[in-house]
């Protein structure tokens, strides 16, 4: 009804309302968006524990985690044979048990490692290897010192189960009896064997 | 023609804030007290790091309860109210329609008011829920709700009802304001006051909805009402709709997983997100600088001729400062190990409360409120004051409670380290105290004078009938 008052009257002036320029987005600030997330996500990566809620910070992950837990039993036997591993075998056999091309013949795999008896892998780290021996087909023609023998029974046995139960190996566990057994049939300083001897001996 | 533009015809701007008045003095008359009311709170746990056992002897005013009745005054008794006020006329002006329900709005603010009343008596009767800016037992905070929803129906209606069907940039803002505080705040009251999850969750939760509040909401708040006035008083477009869609989105989308510290006490996915989308709040933050520069740049500051133009920069530039310290202090690993946990915390909220939603809201109320009733403030020069009270009050609080924070985080949490910082910093809090009581004195004084002409025109308006019935007998 007043609309017709309001009609015949001069409107006055609409509120100017504010307005925006439509120009476009530069590109630039989506790809500055974009590195940042990505960065973002390396970090996520590294920090996160991807979303585990058993891992509490400092910890990043569940690996590490596992990596502080005190063990017990054969999981202890593992986890001291893998310190052991890196620190006598690993800088030759690698970290991963793959060997290094010129140095040392891989043992993920490896028929030496994974024998269903161990003597003749016990004899490696006990003696020594002088001369080629032939691992997964192919020939490694160097020396291993006696690099066990100075280990105690229970760290060359820790050193054995682990690597006969990692990267993929599934081979017995070796005891530390075993190694005291094997170790007293040998003289105070046996000779290192040549390839062909260790081939021969029994498993 | 639409429906819409026969229904709802353009309105001048005379009728569109005359519609708006009651809502806006209901809501701003309570916040303007509370706004006293808090800063007095405020000002009485500060002097406690002066003289321990000033008012000790009270167990209402212990620090424990002062302190957090304090901040919710500020937050839900000024900045929420005083919020919803400038939104509802800058809806009513955008949309270029008169208010659509005006009288639901002054319903509702007083049971906001009444709310607050409550919430902030049994805080000091020790009563709190115990979880910080959820501090308001059930009874305040239902209240809250139901106020809040009951004010932001009647202003998405009148978003409904606008004639020019294009949205500018404050209107996503501003609605998305509108609709985040009742999901966040019934969210968090569900899960922690009715129905408390167990154990970590409470922790998250809690975090989770004041870093929502905080930053997310005042963010939204401030940006709308900012981007709407920039361009007004400086008579210059808003550069550009496209960055203030990107600032928008990834504000809303990142702003919201921050505010856990890294070293919070809950499983490490939870902080990491937290840092990485604080990381990534860098965006937004440089889209607001880039808006504000490329939006100001050629322009005249016309601070001169308009006082409230430097609010809104002062307002924005505290926004900045605030996103680049969230950043680069509070979710960066190394720096957050020395102030996580500290008074560095606090500054952070200061500056959101008093440096950046505050100030934009009082410019924004200095324009809006001689529009509305029609009459210019009784003491217009003190709305400059205010401005330098509250510009230099924030300085000299937030950075000795920054400095406050770093010194008692790298002395290994003892509060003797941060005590020489923190008590400067009670200062700037006299400053803002100081520039509140100025600016509650000039929106009283402005609602008794409107009182006062409004009794006189009703007393005119009874008297004078009589006369026509003695005539008439």
């Amino acid at each position: 009804m007043s609309d017709e008052i309001k009609s015949s009257l001069p409107t006055p002036p609409p509120d100017p309302q504010p307005e925006a320029v439509q120009s476009n987005l530069p590109i630039w600030i989506v790809v500055l968006t974009l590195i940042l997330i990505f960065i973002g996500g390396l970090y996520f990566d590294q920090h996160g524990g991807w979303f585990q809620a058993q891992v509490y910070g400092p910890y990043a992950s569940a690996d590490q985690l596992e990596l502080y837990q005190p063990k017990s039993g054969a999981a202890a036997a593992l986890a001291h044979g893998k310190v052991v591993y890196e620190q006598v075998c690993g800088l030759c056999h690698g970290v991963d048990g793959l060997g290094k091309p010129g140095q040392a013949p891989p043992l993920a795999g490896s028929e030496w490692v994974t024998s269903a008896g161990f003597n003749r892998l016990a004899h490696v780290p006990l003696v020594g290897v002088n001369g080629g021996i032939k691992v997964q087909g192919k020939d490694w023609n160097m020396a291993m010192a006696a690099m066990g023998a100075a280990l105690p029974d229970a760290d060359l046995a820790s050193v054995l189960t682990y690597i006969r139960s990692s990267w993929g190996n599934k081979a017995s566990e070796v005891t530390g009896e075993d190694i005291h057994k094997i170790r007293s049939t040998l003289g105070a300083h046996p000779a290192p064997m040549s390839g062909d001897q260790m081939a021969a001996m029994p498993e | 023609m639409t429906a819409n533009e026969t229904i709802h015809p353009t309105a001048p701007a005379t009728e569109i804030d005359a519609s708006c008045k009651l809502p806006l003095l209901a809501l701003l008359v309570g916040a303007s007290i509370w706004l006293v009311i808090g800063s007095v709170l405020a000002m009485i746990a500060a002097i406690k790091f002066h003289a321990p056992d000033f008012l000790g002897a009270c167990p209402l005013l212990t620090y424990g309860r002062v302190a957090a009745a304090a901040n919710d005054a500020l937050v839900y008794g000024f900045c929420l109210p005083a919020s919803l006020a400038v939104i509802i006329w800058v809806f009513a002006r955008l949309s270029q329609t008169v208010y659509a329900l005006p009288l639901v709005p002054v319903v509702a603010a007083h049971i906001w008011h009444l709310g607050v009343f409550v919430g902030i008596a049994s805080i000091l009767l020790g009563n709190s829920t115990g979880f910080a800016w959820l501090e308001f037992p059930r009874g305040g905070s239902i209240l809250i709700l139901v106020a809040f929803v009951l004010i932001a129906i009647p202003t998405a209606a009148t978003f409904g009802f606008r004639r020019d069907r294009t949205l500018y940039p404050s209107h996503w803002f501003l609605l998305a304001a509108l609709l985040w505080f009742p999901w966040s705040y019934a969210s968090a009251n569900i899960f922690l006051v009715s129905m408390p999850v167990r154990g970590v969750a409470q922790g998250v939760i809690d975090l989770w909805f004041g870093n929502n509040l905080l930053f997310v909401w005042f963010s939204l708040v401030g940006l709308g009402v900012a981007f709407y006035f920039l361009p007004k008083l400086t008579g210059r477009p808003l550069y550009s709709y496209f960055y203030a869609q990107y600032v928008f989105w990834t504000l809303v989308l990142f702003g919201t997983w921050c505010g856990i510290p890294a070293g919070s006490p809950f499983p490490a996915w939870i902080p990491t997100l937290s840092n990485f989308a604080g990381y990534l709040l860098i965006v937004p933050v440089l889209g607001v600088l880039i808006i504000t520069v490329k939006t100001l740049a050629g322009a005249p500051v016309t601070s001169s001729s308009d006082p409230t133009v430097a609010y809104f920069i002062a307002g924005l530039i505290a926004f900045i400062i605030s996103g680049i310290t969230l950043h680069l202090v509070a979710h960066n690993d190394q720096l957050a190990r020395i102030t996580e946990f500290t008074w560095f915390g606090q500054a952070q909220t200061q500056l959101q409360i008093f440096g950046f939603l505050a100030m934009i809201l009082f410019g924004a109320l200095y324009y809006i409120l001689p529009r509305v009733l029609g009459f210019d403030f009784i003491f217009p020069k003190v709305t400059r004051a205010h401005f330098w009270f509250n510009l230099l009050g924030s300085v000299a609080l937030v950075i000795p409670l920054a400095i406050a924070g770093y010194e008692q985080g790298s002395h290994a949490y003892n509060l003797d380290a941060a005590l020489p910082a923190l008590r400067v910093s009670s200062m700037g809090l006299l400053l803002i105290l100081i520039g509140n009581l100025l600016f509650a004195g000039n929106v009283l004084a402005m609602f008794l004078s409107w009182k006062i002409t409004l009794v006189k025109s009703i007393f005119s308006a009874v008297t004078s009938p009589l006369k026509a019935v003695e005539v008439k007998s």
